[in-house]
């Protein structure tokens, strides 16, 4: 049964309330950076209600519970004066929102965010995009320019090589954020950290100022490479008035994997007449893969050795997630999540774990390899 | 009248996945992994049943997203015992009514320790009681509650932090209860068929172990560990040798069940000391020397029990 | 779509009626239903209907599978799953059993599953009390289960059967409850024509579901987990319009009931001297027989009183009461079931009969007379009763709610 298929062009709200607050998302990989991404709120948060602006911060909560290296993001929100602070959860990436990206993990300024959105989606156009990372400022914005920017950017990018400093790489991030952003000085941030309790993370704040580099950024939408590429429209099932059989089901999963923006994926969400009544959706056909879930975020990929893999189909057997095909071993990287479980469970040790951004760009970071055990403890 | 065979060589696996890629689960997730492996040793022919927990929510969230390959339904935490008892009803009364088609249909309840061992442990204990065929539960024990944000259940182990029972000044060690057997107490229950635990080491231990299970007759029980980064505080890539250091330091005991007779899998020769297994997680490094020779001091103990069962061939109940 | 086209029948049976009590007279009709798979866990007075149900299944009379659960819970989780893969399923239970299984009933709702219950209310616990009260049911009204309120024995089998072809129906697809009041129906046996097997099996078609937990229908995917920016009223909306087209469905039902079996019923309200009513006697149940020997002795006295029987809960007849009331001067809500802290302290029947009149363009005077704790009304109570609603007419009444069968001062 073909599906008819039909051009929809997706509603793009836009928040003016919302707008004339000053956002910062924080992004991470899930478990690995909740820890300090949570410090990093808390401390701006507190820094702010020190000098009179009413703020907070929570977690996106469609990110609950965080997974392990699943990208999750936290949401700080400072006020003006005269303007309310107004409760908005679901912040979507859209309109001039974000005042401040802080960008946890160099892997993220790759593929898109928790909301399947670029990086500068929903950012202010003097946005501050702050990164944890040991490459230059140059790179990160070429790196954005390629990847996740489709808008104009006249802002400021600032890279500070955290967990060189202070494996809670939180607090060096806040001393690089000090540098970057007036609204949230040093002074704040170690006040800010004495009302916490966390004296002991003062200097690593102010090392972190020190070190950090910060660089103007003057960007129009048209150098941007996703600029010209990104699809905004999407294509879905003629709405017939009855609710869906599995055909019908997977043109629409497919309409959303393939959905570039936030605006466009909502639109590929039914209406409910399509609903099959009872909660009903439908699972892949045996032997193929989810479409509805990939891994694009992916901090580290494996690279296996066809030379010296003897075919023993224990990587195939281990990965959790079932991303490396039985007959030929070979690896599908759309579901891989980087654990690498591979590359401990082969006994030639023909697979090696490689960071994304080695991999996509040539370039070592020397954040995205901090040990794990150096994290932040806390869940 | 299955067309499933023992698993003797992993190069002979069945390729297909039926609970497949695409899915937020951690990175490194055991449950998953141990999902995706009992699913391959099921087959195309089956219904899972998903009582809240990871295996229900990282598995889903986003919407126009699944990925079981099989009949997949939804049901309350306490519901596990309860639903699998309905759809294995309903499937043979619909045949033995005419309604459908002879078939042997296989269906496996994915229920977590919380799901399993506490909220949903009546309903359990009722499914075990009846004979319907190809039923099999299995409890994912990630050794609390994981998808709540890592909260205690009756099967985490004495010593291990979690959100409900946290290190702390003036409660040093954390959880003080002591792990619930329910492989021990499945067995417990009158003509059960079959009951094993087992991880995820040795590789194919486990998908023989569901072969043997849904063959067996009855209701059957497999009680696995397996290990959760996220809860655990371990690093993603260590979750295969975790599971390998549950077995070799004697803290995890791999054995069956069948029909009344005991058979004890492996035997740790030597045994290693407990802190191997214990060290690389971060839910254990409050605990001091004195508390991890304490609880090597309760495997030793233990396992006098368990050579004593596999000597006579029968369960020996060790406590 | 799957739209019944009635069959008239060459000619209508008509058995012998037989003398049985609630509890039997159900499980009769079950027994004709074809049903599959029955859940059972005892509790009062409900527990009749599976004694009933088990004998009959061990001695051959139908085949179906009756499980032994070991609570409400799980009593309520196995009918959800068995409905899932196909099966035609019933349950039941009473009071705080009822509770037990909330978690249970409610999901069974909100993932449109037709799972048909019986309710022999009870009073809620504590303290433990085998008397009637309507709020062991009512308690479920908001999420999606259709209830029926049978008055008599007859009644209540009936409409066990008619709730399967209602349940089922592709245009609704949600569990229906039939609701009955305790022991006055489950122990009080009167004669009963049965429906036969061969009149149920033209009237009930076989359960279909658009889509079964079975490898036969593909990879099914059940009640996930869904982030609400993406999918959230949308859900809610199928149960709602659910319940909007099963009014429709409910008609067609009754009409087609009484052309196999000759016994009519008005679908949703029984109005009895309504066409010239000033005061009118609002409930549901088993005790309307009484209040209707009341109405009809204050007629013979020249009080033009007429009383308006609500055969279904949900979905709940507003419009049908609207036009039966109109005209009335006073009325009085007769209630069994409580909502202690609710605005001036009325029972549950009462919010959906004021709620509905708000619209009505004339709102007649409105009491709540409250039978609570399980304690029998009686004739005299009745009458009482009515005699202040005509009396509400002429003098504004000091007080809304009344509590006649207690004991002490009813402040």
């Amino acid at each position: 049964m073909t599906v008819k298929l039909v051009k929809v062009t997706p509603k793009v709200e836009r928040y003016p309330e919302y707008e004339e607050l000053d956002w910062v998302i924080a992004h991470g990989l899930g478990v690995d950076h909740t820890a300090d991404i949570t410090s990093f709120s808390q401390t701006i948060a507190q820094a702010g209600s020190i000098k009179g602006i009413e703020t907070y911060y929570y977690m996106r909560y469609d990110d609950s519970p965080e997974r392990n290296y699943i990208p999750m993001a936290f949401y700080t929100v400072l006020g003006k004066p005269k303007v309310p602070v107004l409760l908005h959860e679901e912040v979507e990436p859209v309109g001039e929102l974000f005042k401040v990206i802080a960008v946890f993990s160099s892997s993220l300024l790759l593929q898109k965010t928790a909301q399947r959105a670029l990086l500068f989606d929903g950012a202010k156009k003097d946005a501050i995009l702050l990164v944890n990372t040991s490459i230059t400022t140059d790179d990160v914005v070429r790196l954005v320019k390629k990847y996740n920017l489709a808008q104009d950017w006249f802002g400021k990018v600032v890279t500070i090589s955290a967990a060189k400093i202070d494996s809670a790489i939180a607090y060096p991030m806040l001393g690089a954020l000090a540098r970057g952003w007036d609204r949230i000085d040093l002074d704040s941030i170690l006040t800010a950290l004495d009302v916490l309790g966390k004296e002991k993370k003062k200097e690593s704040v102010k090392k972190g100022y020190e070190a950090a580099s910060v660089k103007e950024v003057h960007v129009l939408a048209e150098e941007t490479e996703m600029f010209k590429k990104i699809k905004r429209e999407v294509e879905l099932p003629e709405f017939t008035g009855e609710f869906w059989t599995p055909e019908v089901y997977y043109a629409y999963q497919k309409a959303a994997a393939e959905a570039q923006t936030y605006p466009s994926r909502i639109a590929t969400m039914p209406r409910w007449e399509v609903l099959a009544p009872g909660l009903i959706e439908f699972g892949p056909q045996p032997g193929k893969r989810n479409l509805g879930f990939t891994t694009p975020w992916r901090w580290q990929r494996p690279i296996i050795d066809m030379n010296k893999c003897t075919d023993c189909k224990l990587c195939h057997y281990y990965c959790p997630d079932g991303a490396i095909d039985f007959a030929p071993i070979k690896v599908d990287i759309d579901y891989c999540k980087g654990c690498g479980t591979c590359e401990k469970v082969c006994p030639v040790k023909a697979i090696k774990m490689v960071p994304e951004i080695e991999y996509l760009e040539g370039l070592r970071d020397e954040e995205v390899l901090r040990r794990f055990e150096q994290r932040e403890y806390g869940f | 009248m299955s067309s499933q065979v023992a698993f003797k060589n992993i190069k002979e696996i069945p390729p297909v996945d039926y609970y497949t890629s695409g899915r937020r689960t951690c990175a490194g997730c055991g449950p998953a992994l141990g999902y995706r492996i009992i699913s391959k040793a099921a087959g195309p022919n089956t219904i899972f049943i998903g009582p809240t927990g990871c295996m229900y929510v990282a598995n889903a969230h986003q919407f126009l997203t699944s990925p079981y390959a099989v009949p997949w339904h939804h049901t309350q935490l306490g519901g596990g015992g309860a639903a699998a008892i309905g759809v294995a009803s309903a499937l043979r009364t619909l045949m033995l009514k005419g309604k459908r088609k002879l078939e042997d249909i296989n269906v496996v309840v994915m229920g977590g320790d919380g799901a399993m061992a506490d909220i949903g442990f009546s309903g359990l204990s009722m499914g075990l009681s009846y004979d319907y065929q190809r039923l099999l539960y299995i409890i994912y024990d990630n050794e609390a509650y994981m998808n709540t944000g890592v909260q205690a259940s009756s099967t985490t182990p004495w010593g291990a932090t979690t959100t409900f029972t946290p290190a702390g000044k003036v409660k040093p060690i954390g959880n003080t209860r002591l792990k619930k057997n329910m492989a021990l107490v499945a067995a417990a229950h009158p003509k059960v068929k079959y009951v094993a635990t087992a991880t995820l080491w040795p590789p194919l231990d486990l998908m023989n172990k569901v072969h043997r299970a849904l063959n067996a007759g009855g209701p059957t029980l497999i009680h696995v560990l397996l290990p959760c980064p996220k809860g655990w505080f371990t690093n993603p890539s260590e979750t295969v040798d975790l599971s390998r250091l549950a077995v070799e330091t004697g803290m995890w005991v791999l054995w069956e069940s069948i029909e009344g007779q005991f058979k004890l899998n492996y035997r740790p020769k030597p045994r290693k000391h407990v802190r191997e297994y214990l060290a690389p997680q971060g839910r254990f490094s409050h605990l001091k020397d004195e508390d991890m020779e304490k609880i090597d001091k309760m495997i030793e103990e233990e396992w006098k029990f368990w050579e004593e069962s596999a000597k006579l061939g029968r369960l020996v109940v060790p406590y | 779509m799957s739209a019944i086209k009635p069959m008239p029948p060459v000619a209508i049976e008509k058995p012998k009626a037989k003398v049985w009590n609630g509890a039997r007279a159900i499980a009769e009709a079950v027994k004709v239903a074809d049903v599959d798979v029955i859940a059972a866990y005892p509790i009062r007075p409900y527990t009749g209907i599976m004694n009933s149900l088990a004998s009959m299944i061990a001695n051959g009379e139908f085949t179906a599978d009756i499980i032994v659960a070991d609570s409400e819970h799980s009593q309520f989780e196995i009918v959800k799953h068995a409905s899932a893969v196909g099966a035609r399923v019933f349950a039941g239970s009473s009071g705080v059993g009822l509770a037990f299984a909330a978690e249970a009933i409610i999901v069974t709702a909100l993932s449109q599953l037709p799972v048909v219950a019986a309710i022999g209310t009870r009073a809620l616990d504590d303290p433990g009390n085998f008397g009637m009260e309507w709020s062991d049911a009512l308690m479920f009204r908001d999420f999606g289960w259709l209830i029926s309120w049978a008055k008599t024995v007859q009644e209540a089998a009936d409409m066990t059967l008619v709730a399967y072809r209602v349940a089922e129906d592709r245009r609704v697809l949600l569990p229906h409850f039939i609701a009955l009041d305790g022991a006055a129906i489950t122990h009080v046996a009167t004669p009963v024509v049965p429906v036969t097997k061969q009149q149920a099996t033209e009237f009930l078609p076989p359960y279909r579901p658009p889509y079964r937990i079975d490898p036969q229908d593909g990879p099914v995917t059940k009640a996930q987990h869904i982030a609400p920016s993406l999918i959230g009223p949308e859900e809610r909306k199928t149960i709602d319009v659910a319940q909007k087209r099963s009014k429709q469905v409910i008609a067609e039902a009754w009409k087609d009931f009484a052309k196999y079996t000759g016994r009519e019923y008005p679908p949703f309200l029984e109005t009895i001297g309504m066409e010239d009513a000033e005061f009118a006697l609002i409930g549901m149940g088993a005790y309307m027989k009484d209040l209707e020997l009341v109405a009809s002795r204050l007629r013979s006295k020249g009080h033009k009183v007429g009383t308006v029987r609500l055969r279904y809960v949900r979905p709940f007849p507003a419009e049908e009461l609207i036009n039966a009331l109109g005209g009335v001067k006073a009325a009085g809500v007769i209630e069994f079931g409580y909502s202690f802290g609710s605005p001036f302290g009325t029972g549950s029947l009462y919010h959906e009969v004021a709620t509905s009149l708000y619209e009505a363009d004339a709102k007649p005077t409105l009491l709540d007379f409250l039978f609570l704790g399980g304690r029998e009304p009686t004739v005299e109570h009745f009458t009482q009763l009515a005699e202040k609603v005509i009396e509400s007419a002429h003098k504004k009444p000091q007080k809304k709610t009344y509590w006649l069968t207690l004991r002490g001062e009813d402040i």
